[in-house]
């Protein structure tokens, strides 16, 4: 067999990789890194497929065999749980000649059998079974699904990383930790139930649109004034006051992570989920202070749960669990179930279900009008020839302990927070 | 479930024959008074049969929050149906079948199953035709006094399980 050439494409890649040290800029980003088709392959390299990401959630596949497909970056893969209940994730290909091996959505397999000509593939990925075996001269441990060689799980969460070498999740996640044990323990159990299933929002605009927004503080008083005029909501007091009595902040958590921090605002409890105070669900107090001790479990109900974006793709949205799906520079699509508890009564998981389908998805109060905003950006940016600024707050930014930084919930250090890290990696070679 | 009148038929057509082009016309005050107090506006994210007690829908509208939604819809300021999409649908293989046992005493209830396309010009943003087909389950009502309303409307796309655009308008 003839040795392969090297793609010519990926080599003048290498050759012409953009100057994302010049691109981004401490107060300023260029339009291209919205626009660019190397832009895009380059992330996709150096963020989806070099780096951790966010596959799902152990609630997602509670049994053996249970399986969901996922598309990390752009590439497909199956998250299951294995005989021996440990998670695994598979690219959803064929060993033999690339078939899509996994075409439903979610559900329970023994096996994989791929329908294009029947090789058969354990849950671990290991190829069992060639159909007319004597033409087949490979080694079957070589004939495999392919596995991914890093995954791990935080509290119910599951990251992966095609990447052996992309280090722990304890490092990648950082401060994030402490954000996902603030979600995690808003159930009385310390569990999450990702099992309403995912609708999905589709954007005409860059992926990064998403975290940038999401965690922008500032548009709320505009992008979603139609909102705020016919319903009173927890933002009213978080980001809809005059600039000196806004409470709220925006913090940079390191590696990308950034929140805006709501709790602040909140003076009493549950206002989070719509209420002016607990006395509707008493024995969710109940069961809180059982857990975790009277004052901890007022201050839960009281702050909330976090507002914040763990890079690259996952945004713990309040009582909601978002994914972001990169689609080529011109489109994404945003994921969202409620985050629903473990250990509490049925009409407070439905109270968290209405609550996420008002705020998110493609009729959402919210999300439609920061959909629409975020594809007028990406039609204003098509010629990739234009900076966005990202300066606001600079000078105001506070200090947290290491390297955190705390802003004013209007400043841009969440973006900047973001784009550090952007720059980061994509600045390796 | 009985069979229906030419008579009734023609007037259950009417009545959603207009709701289809008030909601095309984004004539949202009018489509609204259609609407009676235990209206249910449901547009499923998947499968059509999901419990939405435990389902994510892309809507999922009891009376007050649909009341709310036209309600952000009039204050001129909601930016995804800014201005509002030019939009036409086209409702045809119009089934219906008659309650044996209304939910509102005294008034003659129906079950109907339609489908539909509906062709939206992105207006706000992309300028692009987007267009959305699917099957609808409507129940509607004459009331005691002879008015027409409706009280629950089905929408079942044929790519709900799918990534949705923007969809700020009455589909």
């Amino acid at each position: 067999m003839s040795a392969f050439q090297p793609i010519p494409e990926a080599s003048a890649r290498a050759a012409s990789s953009p100057d994302y040290m010049q691109l981004i800029q401490s107060d300023r980003v260029h339009a291209s890194l919205y626009t660019s088709e190397a832009v895009y392959r380059d992330e996709l390299e150096k963020i989806f497929y070099r780096g951790w990401v966010y596959v799902g959630h152990e609630s997602e596949i509670r049994k053996p065999g249970d399986f969901v497909r996922r598309n990390i970056g752009e590439e497909p893969v199956i998250l299951l749980r294995d005989r021996k209940g440990q998670f695994q994730v598979l690219k959803n290909r064929c060993a033999h000649r690339a078939n899509l091996i996994c075409s439903d959505e979610k559900g329970n397999a023994k096996n994989f059998m791929c329908p294009y000509h029947g090789w058969v593939f354990s849950l671990e990925g290991s190829l069992l079974d060639v159909p007319y075996p004597k033409g087949f001269t490979r080694n079957k441990e070589d004939a495999g699904l392919e596995k991914l060689p890093l995954i791990d799980s935080y509290r119910g969460f599951i990251f992966a990383s095609f990447n052996a070498d992309a280090g722990t999740l304890d490092d990648h996640l950082g401060n994030a930790k402490a954000v996902i044990d603030r979600a995690v323990e808003m159930s009385p159990v310390g569990e999450v139930d990702l099992s309403a299933g995912w609708a999905k929002h589709k954007f005409y605009a860059n992926w990064k649109m998403l975290p940038e927004n999401d965690t922008d503080g500032y548009h709320v008083n505009f992008v979603h004034a139609s909102f705020a005029k016919v319903l009173r909501s927890h933002y009213d007091d978080a980001a809809l006051q005059a600039e000196e009595d806004l409470e709220s902040e925006t913090i940079d958590w390191g590696n990308g992570h950034t929140e805006l921090n709501l709790g602040p605002s909140y003076k009493t409890e549950m206002v989070w989920l719509g209420y002016n105070d607990s006395s509707r669900f008493p024995q969710y107090v109940a069961a809180l202070e059982q857990a975790y001790g009277h004052e901890k479990a007022h201050e839960s109900l009281r702050a909330g749960p976090p507002h914040t974006v763990i890079f690259p793709n996952l945004f713990i949205a309040e009582m909601n669990i978002v994914m972001f799906e990169p689609r080529g520079p011109n489109e994404c699509v945003q994921w969202h179930t409620p985050m629903l508890l473990k250990g509490v009564s049925d009409d407070l998981n439905e109270r968290i279900l209405r609550q996420c389908e008002a705020a998110l998805g493609p009729a959402g109060f919210l999300l439609a009008d920061d959909g629409t905003i975020s594809e007028r950006q990406q039609i204003s940016l098509k010629s990739g020839n234009a900076w966005l600024d990202v300066s606001r707050g600079d000078e105001r930014e506070k200090e947290g302990p290491g390297d955190v930084r705390i802003g004013h919930v209007t400043d841009e250090t969440t973006n900047r927070g973001f784009w550090k890290h952007y720059r980061k990696l994509m600045s390796r070679p | 479930m009985q069979l229906v009148s030419m008579e009734e038929m023609r007037q259950i057509e009417a009545l959603l024959y207009k709701e289809a082009r008030l909601a095309d016309e984004s004539r949202y005050a009018e489509w609204e008074d259609l609407v009676d107090d235990d209206m249910y506006y449901w547009v499923p994210a998947g499968q059509p049969d999901a419990d939405p007690s435990r389902t994510i829908s892309v809507i999922a509208d009891n009376r007050r929050r649909l009341k709310s939604r036209i309600a952000q819809l009039k204050t001129g300021m909601r930016h995804a149906q800014l201005p509002a999409s030019p939009m036409r649908r086209v409702l045809s293989n119009v089934e219906v079948s008659k309650e044996e046992a209304p939910k509102q005493q005294g008034a003659q209830e129906y079950q109907v199953r339609a489908n539909f396309v509906l062709y939206e010009l992105r207006a706000q943003s992309t300028n692009t035709l987007e267009v959305w087909p699917g099957s609808v389950e409507y129940r509607v009502r004459a009331k005691p006094s002879g008015e027409w309303k409706i009280f629950y409307k089905k929408v079942s796309l044929v790519h709900g399980t799918e990534p949705l655009a923007t969809m700020g308008f009455l589909i």
